[in-house]
């Protein structure tokens, strides 16, 4: 019993002071997602990786817009869409004061426009990820006229793309044969 | 030193060479999938026998069975019992220690298969799931009831099978209330008590009938699986290979890691990836981190039911302390989410190790006060001695895992049996004991924490340099494997197959709670019920899962709903029977 | 969205343990938490949940944490209770347990959903055997999600509960503005050798840490491309870690022989 007793008093006064105080997290804790609109290009890599779908992508192809949102409610604070993200839009803060007693209070949206194909004008992918490949494209290490082609596909929706394929394999082909155009 | 998986040396084909003395042409197929798993292929008929002849003759321990809906891709269902097989009780030089799979197929036009509970008691459970959610039906099982499936979900509606529904699908309810029937107990002097569907008031996931004849526990049933969410299915549907292991994580509250580390050896194992050292040793150090605060809280537990409960904070006060270092390691307390097929996907840099080395140090001694003072209380010894046996035969016809049948004489311990991750590389000890009561099991558990304190020191001094992941694997759909692990509870094992679109064709996964839940019936007979909840703390079962339990008395025949922290209170004060106040 | 054989809503209406909607109930709980400070009584309900969440609300009452001195102290029985918390993604059999729950608290009372599983069915949301969170059958009044939230956010969410804090989430909606653009980072550098080391130093130290790594290398290579191997071996003297060294080292080794080729 004294034995107890001696090891309770040498312990002291074990309760932190929470929430008086705040309480620190280790280095490296895995809490909030930390979105900043800014720097994300709405790839969707997050919601792809997203095991219980807290990251959503959705398109609108009339208004030409893609929404990233996030429901905190169902994510599981596991850290893949940090992972996963090109730009370092998405981080997982150390923040864990998370409860709300208004459930839309759990839900973000960002909202993203789309850019128009340059040949048949239909919405096809986020203007700011254009934008990113683009950069990278400068960075590749192309040869001068072939960076511009490349940047010159990149305006154009998939299946405008594969029809400037097929119609540049034809010139190709007749030149080869000399068939008359 | 890593050796390559196929430069090993295959084990256990002398059990297969006593098959085919014993069985001959009844060995239709033999396959290997790791140097110490085979598949063996069986006639339906075959299947008692042939189980029967591995467990009872040559060392066998059921560790798992798993049916599988193979319509897709050969026609026919298939069940495969997974054994873990370790020499015969004669064999002056037991070795081999190998993982004998037997399989046989069914015809999906006849979905019957012939039970092999019978013979072998062990099978109850795993055969009343198969029938649960394929629809394949056990002949001869003994046990009607449902398992896993909940009473308001429609007859006829097998969730497993691959044509049946979509893992959305939630059907109406078919009732509004419960109507599990419990046992039966017959017996000289015993009356029967018809208990039809009684309404319960089952606030918990877990529901306890014990039958007495006064104090004494005569028999005891239990409607457990309240939990069942149906993970095995959505492995199979929204999630990829890769993201299941997250899943896994939240199978359990207390040993996640554990079958994490179980699914993600067994896919490893099935696409031959060699996992760098140090991602080994780092998976080692977590499951080791997981094992301290596992036992801490049983410990606690132990505590709080001798009626002992500073001892009771002071465990879960320095059970802080393990879960700060998980926090460390990994970014969270729990869900420790740190697997990737090949690999681990955070490395231990010097911050991470000089914190955990000092909390390991600081740990040591504080819990060794702590042990010693659980010790001394004055009434441990009389009860905990003696009470809640397990006697060696009931632990060999059941198969139940990890402290519970260490504590009954048999050093079984996956990390010494089938070697994984860095467990054959670090000097450890298995700790085992001959009590086969509660207090054997408890000091088990409390030389368990030290030996894992112990190993987590010794893996952060000999980590090997090197990757912490291997990318750029090839996928091979319909591989299977096992994967296992020794989890604080006892052996996890699972059996995954692949499929032929980056996701799950089946996974089966067994938590170690599955295998000790059909003893625990004996362990209770004999006891008095102010001893009950005692005994169940002591095979370490999920935590909570009990709140109500209910008594009948086969005497008198009269059945007494008793709230859990009544039988707790009764259990710490041994006043004041609740049986009596409510009479 | 996914076939059911009939709605959650159907399911919830037909139940004879339906919850009829009170209008009064707002008002109710207001004075409710008015009245009784700080001595408050709460009923945990495991709705089928990994026990996680119930284990840390069991660390929550231990010495380090201490609900208790908030006057929180967890009961047995829902008929004592003033709160009700809800673990768990809700399971089919833990529907009807969860509704008797509700039906014997005595009113007014404060519904709690707890985790990611109780607030919206976390990674198990759209199971079969998984209605989807507490709120599809009870009336939620406050949310904590975290899987499974920490001691402290238990804490937290408690004192948003019983109106000692208020909550700091807000919902988010942002739209594109006219000059945004995200571009990546280290444009000096040749993409393939990006490349090249964020997957070597992920290989070697795992995601995070080895974004970290990498990010700092490639920072120290921008700086002075000719001066790698001196800035790197300062840098890794300041830090003292033998881990650190190991795998910087490995990124010079790969920076210097992309040089070399180039």
């Amino acid at each position: 019993m004294l034995k107890l007793l001696k090891e309770v008093l040498k312990v002291g006064e074990a309760t932190l002071p929470y929430p008086f105080e705040p309480v620190e997290v280790m280095p490296g804790f895995r809490g909030k997602p930390h979105h900043d609109p800014e720097l994300c290009i709405a790839c969707g890599a997050c919601a792809i990786a997203c095991p219980p779908n807290a990251l959503q992508m959705a398109t609108d192809l009339d208004q030409g817009f893609q929404s990233w949102s996030l429901f905190m409610g169902r994510c599981i604070y596991c850290g893949r869409c940090e992972e996963v993200c090109p730009t370092g839009a998405i981080t997982l803060s150390p923040d864990f004061e998370l409860a709300v007693m208004n459930k839309q209070d759990l839900f973000e949206q960002a909202d993203y426009r789309l850019a128009e194909c340059r040949r048949c004008g239909k919405y096809f992918a986020p203007v700011k990820e254009i934008e990113y490949v683009e950069a990278l494209l400068q960075k590749s290490g192309l040869a001068d006229d072939e960076l511009t082609s490349a940047r010159a596909l990149l305006k154009l929706c998939p299946e405008c793309k594969r029809k400037n394929d097929v119609s540049k394999m034809v010139s190709l082909y007749q030149e080869k044969k000399d068939v008359p155009r | 030193m890593t050796v390559l998986m196929e430069e090993k040396p295959r084990v256990g084909t002398k059990y297969i060479a006593a098959l085919r003395a014993r069985f001959g042409n009844s060995i239709l197929d033999e396959s290997w999938q790791a140097p110490d798993q085979v598949t063996v292929t069986v006639p339906l008929n075959s299947l008692p026998d042939v189980v029967a002849m591995l467990y009872y003759e040559q060392g066998g321990w059921l560790a798992s069975v798993a049916a599988n809906d193979e319509r897709p891709l050969n026609g026919q269902f298939a069940i495969y019992y997974i054994l873990s097989v370790e020499g015969s009780p004669d064999d002056p030089n037991p070795s081999q220690k190998a993982y004998v799979v037997v399989r046989a197929q069914i015809p999906p036009h006849q979905p019957e298969f012939p039970a092999v509970t019978p013979k072998v008691p062990a099978a109850i459970w795993y055969e009343r799931e198969v029938r649960d959610m394929f629809g394949i039906h056990p002949v001869g099982m003994p046990d009607e009831r449902r398992l896993v499936l909940p009473d308001d979900w429609p007859d006829g509606l097998y969730p497993l099978r691959k044509d049946t529904m979509d893992y959305r699908y939630r059907p109406e309810p078919t009732l509004e209330d419960e109507n599990y029937e419990f046992i039966n107990v017959e017996g000289e002097g015993i009356v029967q008590v018809p208990l039809g569907p009684l309404h319960m008031t089952s606030d918990e996931p877990g529901h306890f009938r014990l039958y007495v004849d006064g104090e004494n526990i005569v028999d005891a049933d239990y409607r457990l699986f309240y939990v069942h969410r149906g993970m095995e299915k959505l492995a199979e549907s929204r999630l990829n290979y890769d993201q299941v292991t997250f899943l896994a994580d939240r199978i359990c509250g207390i040993c996640g890691y554990a079958h994490n580390v179980a699914y993600s050896t067994s896919i490893e194992r099935a696409l031959d990836i060699e996992v760098p050292a140090r991602a080994q040793y780092i998976r080692t150090v977590l499951l080791e981190v997981e094992r301290l605060h596992s036992h801490l809280l049983n410990l606690g537990l132990a505590c709080h039911f001798v009626g002992f409960d500073t001892g009771f904070m002071q465990f879960f006060r320095v059970r802080e302390k393990a879960m700060k270092m998980a926090e460390m390691l990994t970014g969270s307390r729990k869900t420790y989410g740190v697997n990737l097929i090949g690999g681990v996907r955070r490395d231990i840099l010097k911050e991470q190790r000089t914190t955990v080395l000092q909390l390991l140090g600081e740990l040591r001694a504080e819990v060794a006060t702590l042990v010693s003072m659980l010790l001394e209380t004055p009434n441990i010894v009389q009860r905990t001695q003696n009470i809640g046996r397990l006697e060696p035969q009931v632990a060999r016809d059941f198969s139940p895992v990890g402290p519970t049948l260490r504590g009954s004489g048999f050093a079984r311990d996956i990390r010494v049996i089938h070697p994984y991750c860095a467990y054959d590389r670090v000097p450890w000890h298995v700790v085992s004991k001959d009590g086969c009561d509660v207090l054997s099991r408890t000091l088990i558990r409390a030389e368990e924490f030290f030996e894992s304190v112990s190993l987590i020191e010794r893996c952060l001094d000999t980590m090997p340099a090197g990757p912490v992941l291997t990318e750029g694997f090839k996928y091979k759909p319909y591989a299977f494997a096992l994967g296992y692990v020794e989890a604080p509870r006892g052996e996890d094992i699972h059996w995954s197959m692949l499929g032929d679109n980056q996701k799950i064709y089946r996974w089966k996964c067994r938590a170690s709670s599955y295998n000790n839940w059909p003893s625990l019936r004996y362990m209770l007979r004999g006891n008095t019920i102010s001893d009950a909840p005692l005994i169940v703390a002591s095979i370490d079962p999920c935590y909570s899962c009990t709140e109500r339990v209910t008594v009948v008395d086969v005497r008198k025949k009269k059945a007494t709903i008793v709230p859990y922290k009544e039988m707790e209170r009764y259990c710490i004060e041994r006043t004041d029977s609740p049986l009596k106040q409510q009479s | 969205m996914f076939r059911d054989s009939v709605s959650t809503q159907a399911v919830i209406a037909n139940s004879k343990y339906a919850i009829a909607p009170d209008p009064l109930a707002p008002q109710l709980k207001a004075a409710l938490l008015k009245e009784i400070h700080r001595s408050v009584y709460v009923y945990r309900v495991d709705c089928g949940g990994c026990n996680g969440c119930e284990i840390e609300i069991f660390a929550a009452l231990t010495p380090l944490f201490d609900v208790e001195r908030f006057g929180i102290k967890v009961v047995s029985s829902p008929r004592h209770a003033d709160i009700l918390v809800y673990t768990g993604s809700m399971t089919r059999s833990m529907r009807v347990p969860a509704l008797r729950a509700y039906h014997a608290a005595p009113d007014p009372k404060v519904c709690v959903a707890y985790g990611a599983c109780g607030c919206s069915g976390g990674i198990f949301h759209d199971l079969y055997c998984v209605w989807g969170g507490a709120d599809k059958f009870i009336p939620i009044d406050v949310y904590i999600p975290g899987c499974p939230p920490t001691p402290p956010a238990t804490i937290y969410g408690f004192a948003i509960g019983l109106g000692l804090l208020g909550q700091k989430l807000k919902t988010q909606h942002h739209v594109q503005g006219e000059d945004e653009h995200a571009l990546p980072r280290h444009p000096q550098i040749p993409y393939a050798l990006r490349v090249q080391v964020e997957r070597e130093s992920r290989r070697m130290a795992g995601y995070l840490y080895g974004k970290r790594i990498a990010d700092t290398f490639l920072t120290i290579l921008e700086q002075n491309p000719n001066q790698v191997q001196e800035n790197v071996r300062a840098y890794l003297d300041k830090l003292d870690d033998p881990r650190l060294s190991e795998i910087m080292t490995r990124l010079v080794t790969l920076s210097a022989d992309d040089q070399g080729e180039a």
